[in-house]
């Protein structure tokens, strides 16, 4: 048993934070941004993530094959997280859920047309699963694709497509077999984002600065060349990636972030006078946080342990993982709240905003996260079935 | 990065089960609830025979030597099996502080016995109006010559009965730490133990002493020393008694599991609804963060790093998992789980009684909330 990386892990860890010091830019840097920082949507953005592509750190865990280095997956987990903790852009959509679904399961000319340029950071994907009848149902998706010469005509719509409005493709699902049970006839898909017939319109959110998307598909039209994979398979291939890269999508860092900036804020300000640390009932509240994010640290770790021994997936960890530490990351950011007082009504900007306004950005952004990839009833329903072996409940 | 066990400890653990399975299932479990002695004969030879009593005491006394990862898988077992034994009192807390800050003379008297199970030495520390701060030791020890005299009231004194001796917390003056460790003989004039009931229904005592009079040689460290031996101490026994708790989780967590298979209501298994199936997920992921947790407070204790913060963690979040999650299993349980027919209820109270002793939810987010806020001070 060993809790530690290994020293060439650690010198990997060197390397990203020397990396991240000389390119240290606070427009690309923004960890109040909260989880949305992970996305590559301005220009500023893409260039950073270009030159993490130049240092060979896009695609460590690709096959040679395809550019990739062969390394294992604890690379990745390493800089996504230092990214992640440093507010940065991340790696999970277009390295992970894209790039390995299409070495996986893609044709050898999507693999070609795509993987050279995800390597390069050359392209940005949205993804396109939520319909607004098929949410954490996300097989019940409904988008229509009907045969149209060698290709196929979509109609319906999607949303809550993040990336919409910036992505130069979209990575959708259709339904191709209405018959079929229902997670039996959908097929994968890639398109343009800018492809006749595809309308975008954003959705405002309580993440005040960010915004979510929907796709309306009018008479849209995909080349069957553009399909993912097998007819009809997409649901599995959908489940197979997210089950795989969930923990990409949920970092633990920025949590840690959030509990040293309320630690460092509880012990150093004072209230009317008197030390906030002095205060027994905030003293009890640290207690818990602290302990609450060690466990979904290791929770983490056991997720990672589990990869680096290779074997099945650690798809229950990664459930443990996503309930726990989303949970918690909601609770830091109540308890953030409750620990700095009034003040922490203030966004970001005000010049009196307690720990610069995190307490809103965080309070604001963390609620979408037990909702998202995998709501907490649904990593609830998986642990319940495959790990606890317990009969199927809905 | 390697969260799985190495083969040794592999089989330390299993044999450890079978072990308990063997002289300690839950029927014996039952028979010793409220026994005054609490701890079947047999099972305590085997600790013995097996060398569990001297897991973690150096080799030179008798001892195997091993770290506190071995001691916790130990302890996770024991905490499964839920057998009752003086092994805490006496091989970890009693042989810890004689380890720490015993005479060579008092080691070389007590530490094979302890390995050997010829004798217990059991902690007297509470006080019936004290909490776990140095504060709580009020029992005097006066100096006179030689000797100490010892006037006060001790509780909660595990075992006590079956104790060969008592190591007492006593006050020797008036400072914060003027506190001593003294070895007494529980036979000794003035000495008088009553077993107190309790929650867990395990085996304590209040233990009065009454002008007890013990030489000055039965002094375990230096004057003045007692109190930091034993918070040292301490921090070994709570990462013992967090394996415990996770263990006791792990094992009530699975009864209830096989239970919501097997017991149907409205036709079908009550694992199939979701408001029984998501408490158990919940607590899965509980009892896998806080097991977790403890593994990495025993590695970090066994590495020689600090376990100033992790080891209170590790008691602070087993303790409460093992509690909330008994507490959830006797209300999936349902009626039967009130009745003491049914097994959970045997984890339910040992679970509170286990949050409760060895430093409490309290102490423990204190000696966390310092190490987090205070350390500009120090």
């Amino acid at each position: 048993m060993n809790f530690e990386f290994s020293e060439e892990q650690y010198e990997f860890l060197e390397q990203v934070d020397r990396f991240l010091e000389e390119n240290y830019d606070p427009e690309v840097m923004d960890p109040s941004r909260e989880n949305m920082s992970q996305l590559v949507d301005t220009p500023k953005r893409r260039a950073f993530m270009k030159k993490i592509g130049q240092r060979g750190w896009l695609g460590m865990t690709w096959p040679k094959k395809y550019g990739g280095s062969e390394g294992e997956g604890v690379y990745e987990y390493l800089l996504n997280e230092r990214l992640a903790g440093a507010g940065c852009p991340q790696i999970g959509k277009g390295v992970g859920i894209i790039g390995k679904t299409l070495i996986r399961r893609g044709s050898e000319k999507l693999r070609q047309e795509f993987l050279p340029k995800i390597l390069e950071n050359d392209i940005e994907f949205a993804v396109g699963y939520s319909e607004p009848q098929a949410g954490s149902d996300a097989a019940a998706m409904a988008l229509k694709a009907v045969r149209d010469g060698d290709g196929w005509r979509l109609n319906g719509q999607k949303i809550f497509t993040t990336s919409a409005h910036f992505a130069e493709w979209y990575w959708f699902g259709a339904r191709t077999d209405p018959d079929a049970p229902k997670h039996k006839g959908i097929t994968l898909f890639l398109m343009p984002m800018n492809a006749p017939g595809l309308t975008i319109q954003a959705m405002a959110t309580i993440g005040e600065r960010e915004i979510t998307n929907q796709v309306f598909f009018d008479d849209a039209w995909v080349s069957d060349e553009y399909r993912v994979g097998e007819l009809n398979q997409g649901f599995q291939y959908i489940s197979e990636a997210l089950d795989l890269e969930r923990f990409t999508m949920f970092t633990f860092a920025p949590i840690q972030g959030r509990v040293d900036l309320l630690c460092e804020y509880v012990a150093s300000e004072q209230r009317d006078g008197r030390p906030l640390r002095q205060d027994p009932v905030i003293r009890q509240r640290i207690a818990q946080l602290v302990t609450q994010t060690e466990v979904a640290r290791v929770l983490g770790l056991r997720f990672v342990a589990k990869s680096i021994k290779g074997g099945a997936p650690p798809t229950n960890e990664a459930s443990q993982y996503k309930l726990y530490a989303t949970t918690h990351s909601v609770r830091v950011a109540n308890a953030s709240m409750d620990i700095g007082g009034p003040a922490t009504q203030l966004r970001v900007g005000m010049e009196d905003a307690p720990m610069n306004g995190r307490a809103d950005t965080s309070y604001r952004c963390t609620v979408v996260e037990t909702i998202g990839g995998g709501s907490s009833e649904i990593q609830k329903n998986i642990i319940a079935r495959r790990k606890l072996g317990l009969p199927k409940n809905f | 990065m390697d969260l799985d066990f190495t083969e040794e400890q592999q089989m330390l653990r299993e044999m450890v089960r079978g072990m308990c399975a063997e002289y300690a299932p839950l029927d014996v479990v039952r028979a010793m609830e409220d026994d005054p002695t609490g701890c079947p004969a047999e099972f305590w030879k085997q600790l013995g025979e097996l060398d569990l009593l001297g897991l973690t005491i150096p080799e030179e006394y008798g001892g195997s030597g091993q770290t506190a990862l071995e001691g916790a898988i130990v302890y996770a077992e024991l905490g499964r099996s839920l057998a009752p034994s003086p092994h805490f009192v006496s091989s970890v807390m009693s042989a810890g502080a004689l380890v720490l800050a015993g005479s060579d003379e008092q080691k070389r008297a007590w530490l094979p016995k302890i390995v050997s199970g010829d004798a217990i030495l059991t902690p007297a520390w509470l006080e019936p109006k004290g909490g776990y701060g140095p504060a709580g030791v009020q029992l005097r020890a006066v100096a006179e010559g030689a000797e100490y005299r010892l006037t006060g009231t001790k509780q909660h004194v595990l075992f006590a009965r079956a104790a060969t001796r008592l190591l007492v917390l006593v006050r020797t003056g008036d400072g914060d730490e003027d506190i001593a460790l003294l070895l007494v003989d529980p036979q000794s004039p003035g000495v008088e133990l009553t077993q107190q009931l309790s929650l867990a229904s395990d085996t304590q005592y209040k233990v009065s002493f009454d002008d007890v009079r013990v030489p000055a040689t039965e002094r375990v460290g230096a004057e003045g020393s007692g109190w930091a031996t034993w918070d040292e101490v301490m921090y070994d026994g709570i990462i013992m008694l967090a394996a415990q708790a996770m263990g006791g989780a792990e094992r009530a967590l699975e009864i209830t599991v096989q239970y919501t298979k097997d017991r149907e209501q409205f036709g079908k298994p009550l694992g199939a609804f979701q408001a029984i199936a998501h408490y158990l997920a919940d607590a899965s992921t509980d009892v896998d963060g806080g097991m977790t947790l403890v593994w990495e407070a025993a590695w970090a204790r066994s590495e020689g790093k600090s376990v100033a913060r992790l080891a209170p963690m590790a008691k602070l979040f087993a303790c409460q998992t093992y509690r909330d999650m008994t507490a959830m299993c006797v209300q999936v349980w349902g009626g039967v789980g009130f009745t003491l027919e049914y097994d959970i209820q045997l984890f339910f109270r040992r679970a509170k009684q286990l949050q409760l002793s060895w430093w409490d939810t309290r102490h423990l987010e204190e000696l966390i909330a310092s190490d987090v806020l205070d350390r500009a001070e120090a």
